[in-house]
């Protein structure tokens, strides 16, 4: 065993030193993303080239994606609803319960924001998600019945998915092309109204990623062994 | 000694730190924090990849003149690293979870302890 | 970022990468668990500008919120819980 991680550590050293002297040389974009910048912007319409590679070109890894958020989420709450008994919250302290009365509605407008200009700005469906899910985990740290609004998590995340996958379908169905974004008009890109349904699948998946991981907090939150 | 060259040797340490913290560490939550510790060091390497001088965001503004090909970084890498870190805190979140009820299980968060239990 | 001159960029990208590998090694060695989860979540920080050197923003936004945010509370919960009798 020693022999093998010896080894294993020699070849790490080996490669960080290649790395260390080669010439990395590379000074323009190689043949898949010179396709993606030539013509992103005429088939897509979205001016986030990143949102148009997630979205349309790359719409089934991001298919993927969401269904290995989705198991894990569903064990991690299966986990701890079967092996552990529900706690009571201890009471927050003062700046925490202040703060969770001022601050989860801007950040909330701010998660929305990143969600809906996902194809104009840095953005898209998952940081505008992960941001509501800030938001979310501040209401469950500070107010004393906030794992209430867990009980719809569920809801909403399956919701979000099934809308994601069904509106792949619409583009078979119109384009022969599952995820293809025209089938509503393209508009011109830089406006709100643009990209075809590219702000319904962001919607989409913005809405899964906050509802999951605010489902996994609220888990942690609600369940423990002797508190 | 440029930027690229910097950020290469910068993940690239990161992950060697990463796995050594995996297979030296015995708490199962060190464990779990030296798996962070990879997973943030292999974006960072994945997003160098696409990383090209001189270049803009793979955002296409008004102020963009010239064609588009010659002025931005890669964009593919950066899409999949985007899922990657969020599939990544999930993954993180539910071997929290199962080193939790293992330690519940075993009485200890030591991993040496896990050889006993048996078949 | 080509807005910035370039040797301040290099700056950044220097002084960012040092603390990043520095907290990172010092986390595995710490003693104390709660300063190691702290000083992950403080090299997932680093990691997010980084990644903004690298003109990733949408990397960057995400880094930021659920490696130094959500991560750090999911290990905090962890610490929390688990059961060293």
């Amino acid at each position: 065993m020693r022999t093998v991680l010896a080894f294993a550590a020699a070849l790490y050293v080996s490669l960080f030193i290649t790395a260390l002297f080669t010439d990395a040389d590379i000074s323009d974009l190689g043949p898949v993303a010179r396709t993606y910048a030539q013509n992103g912007i005429n088939d897509v319409g979205s001016a986030n080239l990143v949102t148009a590679v997630i979205v349309t070109y790359r719409g089934l890894d991001t298919l993927g994606e969401v269904t290995v958020l989705f198991t894990a989420s569903t064990a991690i709450i299966l986990l701890l609803s079967l092996h552990a008994i529900a706690r009571r919250a201890s009471p927050a302290s003062d700046i925490v319960s202040l703060t969770a009365r001022v601050l989860p509605a801007p950040i909330l407008l701010f998660g929305l924001y990143i969600i809906a200009h996902g194809h104009l700005s840095p953005g898209g469906g998952f940081p505008g998600g992960a941001v509501i899910a800030s938001a979310a985990l501040l209401v469950l740290l500070g107010c004393a019945g906030g794992v209430a609004f867990a009980h719809w998590l569920p809801l909403a995340e399956s919701f979000a998915g099934l809308s994601f996958a069904l509106l792949g379908f619409w583009g078979l169905l119109r384009m022969t092309q599952y995820l293809n974004n025209s089938v509503i008009p393209l508009g011109v890109p830089g406006n709100l109204i643009s990209a075809g349904i590219i702000p319904l699948i962001s919607t989409a998946i913005g809405v899964k990623v906050a509802s999951e991981l605010s489902a996994i907090l609220a888990a942690f939150r609600a369940k423990g062994w002797e508190e | 000694m440029t930027i690229s060259r910097i950020v290469l040797i910068a993940a690239m340490t990161l992950i060697g730190i990463g796995l050594v913290g995996i297979l030296t560490r015995r708490h199962l939550i060190r464990i779990a924090l030296a798996f962070t510790l990879a997973s943030t060091g292999l974006n960072i390497l994945l997003v160098w990849t696409g990383y090209l001088e001189g270049r803009n965001a793979p955002i296409i503004n008004a102020e963009l003149d010239g064609l588009a090909v010659d002025q931005i970084v890669d964009p593919l890498p950066q899409a999949l690293v985007l899922t990657a870190i969020v599939i990544g805190v999930a993954v993180s979140a539910l071997f929290i979870v199962v080193g939790v009820l293992t330690s519940r299980v075993l009485g200890t968060a030591d991993v040496r302890e896990l050889r006993k239990l048996k078949w | 970022m080509v807005m910035i001159h370039e040797h301040i960029l290099l700056g950044i990208a220097s002084v960012g990468s040092l603390t990043m590998i520095v907290a990172a090694i010092w986390a595995l060695i710490v003693r104390d668990l709660l300063a190691a989860i702290i000083l992950v979540g403080f090299v997932s920080l680093t990691a997010s500008v980084l990644f903004l050197l690298m003109n990733a923003p949408d990397v960057a936004i995400t880094e930021a919120s659920i490696g130094a945010g959500l991560s750090t509370l999911i290990f905090l919960w962890g610490r929390a819980r688990i059961h060293e009798s």
